[in-house]
């Protein structure tokens, strides 16, 4: 990789960043009425511990000064303190931040599997009842609001079945270790990882087919076909290789939406990640959580891009020579 | 590329299925757990600063106080002391301690902590111990006994409920640093101490076995932290908890159709109110029609209670009258004809009478002088399961006669905040009261009322009256009963017909517990109050464990046979592809 | 915008410029009307719209205002299932389902329209200045553009949300903001691809105004794009509507069928197998966003060559 293109690439996830940490500070301290009130209080603060948190912040600087010790507290990884549990944010989303990679982890790798699948066989024979079907039903998930699928899949399989719990990450107090506990946690996983893995397979499969029925057309398979190979096997060995790229930058992309991917989801579930995090703070409303949450939410994603890019550059030595 | 994924899948898949037969088979330890579902967090385990019911049911558990209280009747009961003695025409009691009393680490429990609490609670004004012990001086008399001496006649005594904590822990800790301790010692006196706390999500207690008390078989205790009722309830009706608490009418409802489930609507006093800022003490910015008591009294019969009881409570608890000081329901007088009945029609007579009308035709009354429209800001608790059903009700009735509102959601300490500011409206909050109505009734004093935000008080009716406070001042030294019954119906009278709080609901705590695992779920009071999170809590010293009882919930067996099964074809069918194709590309290369 | 250009009363003569250009609209949107029809999944969409937004219309005649006040509700039973006083049930404050269904049909169709409409101003103002003025004003928008398009669309949503006021307006406000980055960028290309174009240069030699070259060459040549991203950007609009409102950042005072599903999450719907409360809402957003796209796809079909040629 040419160092110029690494640093390009860096310095403009710098610079998105930095873009994150202005807006965030001036929507938090410029839209809401009474910011300071709302960022800086929480329960059963002694006048000391506020007095501490006003100096931490410069509240009392003007909105330069106070806009310097945001960025400065920021990067040392002080984000406030909750107001609702009274924590610092960052232990609040440190806690929260494993569930969630866990449970839209493992849905996006699984929604991948499913989606290039069906795309493969819908795309190869376009047009065929399979093709239909599975459109239509990409369609309609791509139209559906995920925590609807998620109330849904609740009502039938944990309520009229009974066959699942309602919610949760584990079940409440179990004394349970190692094996037990990992089986616990997979039952309370199948849920929540259904659902998203539902709502996310539309658009595998709509990418992977359309991507198929551009390879098909290629001359070369064209060419493989008239000269008599298997279906299956040109089908195997030329063109899903070849379509499979779109797919693989698309699901590459997607892990940078990790931690917002279940934000409704994981309320539906109890699911006790970034999402419920989000929704609590909500309801609060706990601005500091939020403002936190937002940040590393953002961060998260910036990063994750930085990441595929180079990762490009390093798999594909076409993109560092533009 | 694509057989590495395969196979990845594929051992996934193999890997899932071995721990799912491995857990199948895996082993259960014999350490008897009961697990109780609540939708609320601690605010703090630390006895000086915590303020929320979950707290003080670990309080309760984790501190044995000076003496009990009947589950039954709230009667002084022995606690920490086996006896006591009056003298000096009832200002004076000597306490006599059990024998060999000691705490949960092992150090001896003497007169030395209960004293040492007492003065050191008064002296520094601990939130939860001031009321009962602000006029109490504790003299150690030798290691058994601890006499305590009150500087005025105090009805309350000889019950003396405040929680003894340690002074080896709390010695170490200055008058400054209390605040900010996280009160997770776990040195208990009482039945359970406090061992795990995560913040949001559960909390443990472990058997203290030096407690003096009767041995439940009960060896931990979890409380766990739901995000919502249905969660809550769904839990409960699957065997994942033993017991629930405070999941709403609606959970409520559900739970009465259930086998294997009882629910109990326990009364001790809660109330729900619909509070309008009086401004009182001048700070704030609340809006001046509230000050107008035929502009109150106009809301107070615009509001139709019953409804709201039908609509939001289903019919548990009872209609809201006035202030209820007591888990006692009893303290509540007969207020005959001066309660406010669903009247709109009055409503609005009032409010064209003292001339607030609606001059520009826009469905909204101004002031009289034509000015600032009664458009009013409405507080709705974010962290009440019902709030937002209240606020349907209310909002649509103030509309009804000419009365506009803008609600905004807040939650506790934000409303707390903005109501000793005075910069609210109308917010609808609730009390739980003690036994003794005394606390209740002080937080409506001239005292109580907030002046300067820095040094905040209780009053958020913001109303007081120089009436209601001589009568406060007679019922606290009043040692006879009937007496201070009496003084204390007038008070609420004149509470109920002046000030700035319209009792909305009676509340009751609803709780649930499944039949089982455990029997022996007793209600303080007897026969209405609720089993657990009462005001002293003695179902936990009453529990037996049922033989053989329940099981650990999760996920069903059909379940379990049925993934594995399911894993089993999966692999299999994955394993002939594989073996097939490695074998035809085989083929292939001949 | 021809008749605007048109005095008032002039008699056009036949073969005019403008008369012709007329002409050739004309006969371009009969050519689409009819590659539209073809297109039968697109005209399914058409008249499931048409149906939802004849409902939304007219939800004073089907269903009273009343039906929604807990007030005058206060003598229903509590969710009762469907029956012929209440073809939708009740739900926990004994609202009759129906009317919710109905009058939650206004608001959740009004948003999206609304929001889209502002995104698509937002995002088209911004492409066409970038697109047309290039240079450093094309720079700085498409950093922003940019900078946009890289933030996690929900989380601000739900940021922006939380820190305004609860309304119908600021949800409008706040799905156009977080939304019109894509426009822009669309429309920046296409802006692009016309400037390219002989007659713009051309025009510019002869001396016309910016705004000229503006309004009677960029602005109807991107404008059937422009249309059919609007008919895509709306089941966007509506699906953030009903998550934000989901999520508790609706506005309290008004029924849409995202506050219904978040009643339906708070009140226990599922746990009391109340389907007559969360399906209809449901099924009612995915209709509505289905047939949108359905239409959009096919509008987008016909009037970019590129996607027709490729016939997905």
């Amino acid at each position: 990789m040419r160092p110029r293109f690494v640093l390009g690439k860096v310095a403009g996830a710098l610079g998105t960043l930095a873009f994150v940490l202005v807006f965030n500070f001036f929507l938090f301290r410029v839209v809401t009425d009474d910011p300071i009130g709302k960022l800086f209080r929480g329960r059963n603060l002694t006048p000391d511990q506020i007095e501490a948190k006003r100096q931490q912040f410069d509240l009392d600087g003007s909105r330069w000064e106070q806009f310097w010790a945001y960025i400065t507290q920021t990067l040392k990884g002080n984000l406030g303190d909750s107001i609702l549990s009274g924590r610092p944010v960052t232990t609040e989303i440190g806690e929260a931040i494993w569930p969630t990679v866990f449970l839209v982890g493992t849905a996006t790798v699984l929604s991948m599997l499913i989606g290039v699948w069906l795309g493969i066989r819908a795309g190869w024979k376009r047009r065929s009842g399979f093709d239909v079907g599975s459109t239509t039903f990409s369609m309609v998930m791509y139209s559906v609001p995920d925590f609807w699928i998620g109330m849904l899949l609740l009502a039938l399989f944990s309520i009229q079945l009974d066959l699942l719990p309602t919610g949760g990450f584990e079940t409440a107090g179990s004394t349970a270790t190692g094996l037990a506990a990992l089986w616990d946690q997979f039952g309370h996983m199948v849920l929540p990882c259904a659902t998203l893995a539902l709502a996310y397979i539309g658009e595998y499969m709509i990418v992977m087919r359309s991507s198929m029925l551009d390879t098909v057309r290629e001359d070369y398979l064209q060419l493989a076909r008239a000269k008599g190979l298997r279906d299956v096997d040109v089908r195997r060995k030329h063109a899903v290789p070849n379509a499979l790229l779109p797919v693989v930058s698309l699901g590459a992309l997607s892990f940078g939406y990790i931690l917002s991917g279940a934000i409704a989801v994981e309320a539906i579930f109890s699911w006790p990640g970034i999402g419920q995090a989000t929704q609590e703070a909500i309801r609060g409303p706990d601005f500091p959580m939020l403002q936190g949450l937002f940040l590393v939410i953002s961060a998260s994603l910036i990063v994750a891009n930085l990441a595929v890019d180079l990762a490009y550059g390093v798999l594909d030595p076409r993109v560092t020579g533009r | 590329m694509k057989r590495y994924v395969a196979t990845a899948a594929l051992a996934g898949i193999m890997g899932v299925t071995s721990i799912a037969v491995a857990g199948g088979a895996g082993a259960q330890d014999d350490t008897v757990t009961m697990t109780i579902g609540l939708l609320q967090d601690m605010s703090s385990p630390n006895v000086t600063v915590g303020y929320l019911v979950p707290e003080f049911e670990v309080w309760n558990l984790q501190y044995a106080s000076l003496t009990d209280k009947a589950a039954d009747d709230f009667a002084p009961l022995p606690g920490l002391a086996e006896s006591w003695e009056e003298s000096d025409g009832g200002l004076t009691y000597t306490y006599t301690l059990r024998e060999g009393l000691k705490w949960s680490d092992g150090e001896p429990l003497t007169a030395d902590d209960i004293a040492y609490t007492i003065n050191r609670s008064r002296d520094e004004e601990w939130a939860n111990h001031f009321s009962t012990v602000e006029n109490i001086e504790a003299t150690v008399l030798d290691d058994r006994t601890v006499q305590l001496t009150s500087s005025e006649p105090d009805p309350k005594l000889p019950t003396m409920d405040v929680y003894i904590v340690p002074q080896h822990v709390y010695e170490g800790i200055d008058a400054e640093a209390i605040a900010d301790y996280d009160g997770m010692d776990g040195v208990a006196s009482g039945q359970y101490s406090l061992v795990e706390w995560n913040s949001g999500q559960d909390w443990t207690l472990e058997r203290n076995p030096n407690w003096f008390g009767r041995d439940n078989g009960i060896d931990r205790i979890v409380y766990r932290v739901f995000s919502n009722a249905d969660a809550l309830v769904a839990a409960l009706q699957k065997g994942e908890i033993d017991a629930a608490h405070g999941f709403g009418a609606e959970g409520a409802q559900l739970l009465e159709q259930e086998d294997g489930i009882e629910v109990v609507v326990g009364l001790q006093g809660g109330f729900t109110e619909l509070a309008l800022n009086g401004m009182e003490g001048g700070i704030g910015d609340g809006h001046p029609a509230l000050q107008d008591i035929d502009v109150r009294h106009a809301i107070y019969h615009a509001i139709d209670r019953q409804a709201i009881f039908d609509g939001v409570s289903l019919g548990y608890g009872s209609i809201g009258t006035t202030l209820s000081p007591s888990a006692d329901t009893s303290w509540i007088p007969d207020l005959g004809d001066e309660g406010f009945e669903y009247d709109p029609a009055k409503a609005t007579q009032l409010l064209d009478e003292a001339g607030y009308l609606d001059t520009d035709g826009d469905g909204v009354r101004e002031m009289p002088d034509g000015g600032q429209p009664l458009r009013f800001r409405y507080v709705e608790r974010s962290e009440s399961e019902n709030a937002d059903s209240i606020r349907a009700f209310v909002t649509e009735y103030l509309d009804a006669v000419g009365i506009a509102t803008d609600v905004e959601v807040m939650d506790d300490t934000q409303l707390y905040e903005a109501q000793v500011a005075g910069e609210y409206d109308i917010f609808v909050w609730g009390w739980t009261p003690y036994v003794d109505p005394d606390p209740m009734l002080s937080y409506f004093t001239c005292g109580q009322v907030t002046t300067d935000v820095e040094a905040a008080g209780y009053n958020d009716a913001n109303w007081c009256s120089e009436e209601y406070d001589a009568l406060y001042d007679q019922q606290k030294v009043e040692l006879d009963p009937t007496a201070r019954r009496a003084i204390v119906a007038d008070m609420l009278r004149l509470f109920n017909r002046e000030s700035t709080y319209l009792v909305l609901l009676q509340d009751a705590d609803l709780q649930a517990y499944r039949t089982d695992r455990f029997e022996g779920w007793l209600r303080q009071p007897a026969e209405t109050g609720p089993v657990i999170f009462s005001n002293s809590s003695p179902t936990y010293a009453n529990l037996t464990v049922i033989d053989g009882g329940g099981d650990d919930g999760g996920m069903s067996t059909g379940l379990l046979i049925a993934l594995i099964a399911g894993g089993v074809v999966v692999v299999g069918a994955a394993g002939f592809v594989v073996m097939n194709r490695s074998k035809r590309t085989a083929d292939e290369r001949e | 915008m021809s008749d605007h250009a048109l005095p008032a009363g002039a008699a056009a003569p036949t073969f005019s410029p403008k008369a012709f250009a007329r002409q050739r609209r004309r006969a371009a949107f009969a050519e689409f009307a009819r590659a539209f029809r073809r297109d039968r999944l697109a005209m399914l969409g058409l008249v499931i719209l048409l149906a939802f937004v004849l409902l939304a219309l007219a939800a004073p005649l089907i269903s009273p205002r009343s039906g929604l006040s807990v007030v005058a509700s206060q003598d229903n039973p509590r969710w009762a299932s469907p029956s012929g006083d209440f073809p939708l049930g009740t739900d926990h404050l004994r609202r009759s389902g129906a009317a919710q269904f109905v009058w939650g049909s206004r608001v959740s169709i009004a948003v999206g329209l609304m929001a889209t409409v502002l995104t698509i101003a937002i995002g088209s103002l911004v492409g066409i200045v970038a697109g047309f003025f290039g240079r450093w004003t094309d720079a700085v928008l498409m950093r922003l553009t940019d900078w946009f398009l890289v933030i996690p669309f929900l989380p601000l949503a739900i940021v922006l949300a939380a820190v305004l006021d609860r309304s119908l307006r600021n949800i409008v406000l706040v799905i156009a903001i977080t939304s019109w980055p894509a426009t822009a960028r669309l429309v920046r290309s296409q802006v692009l691809t016309v400037r390219q174009r002989l007659f713009v240069d051309r025009s510019r030699a002869l001396g016309a105004s910016r705004a000229h070259v503006i309004r009677r060459h960029i602005l109807p040549n991107v404008a059937p794009l422009i249309l059919a991203n609007v008919t895509l950007a709306v089941p966007i609009s509506i699906l953030t509507e009903t998550t934000l409102s989901f999520l508790g950042l609706g506005d309290p005072n008004l029924t849409s069928w995202g506050k219904v599903l978040e009643q339906a999450q708070s009140e226990g719907a599922v746990l009391r197998n109340a389907w007559w409360y969360y399906l209809p809402s449901g099924i009612g957003i995915v209709l509505v966003v289905l047939a949108f796209t359905l239409v959009g796809r096919a509008m987008e079909e016909i009037l970019d060559p590129r996607l027709r040629e490729r016939g997905r």
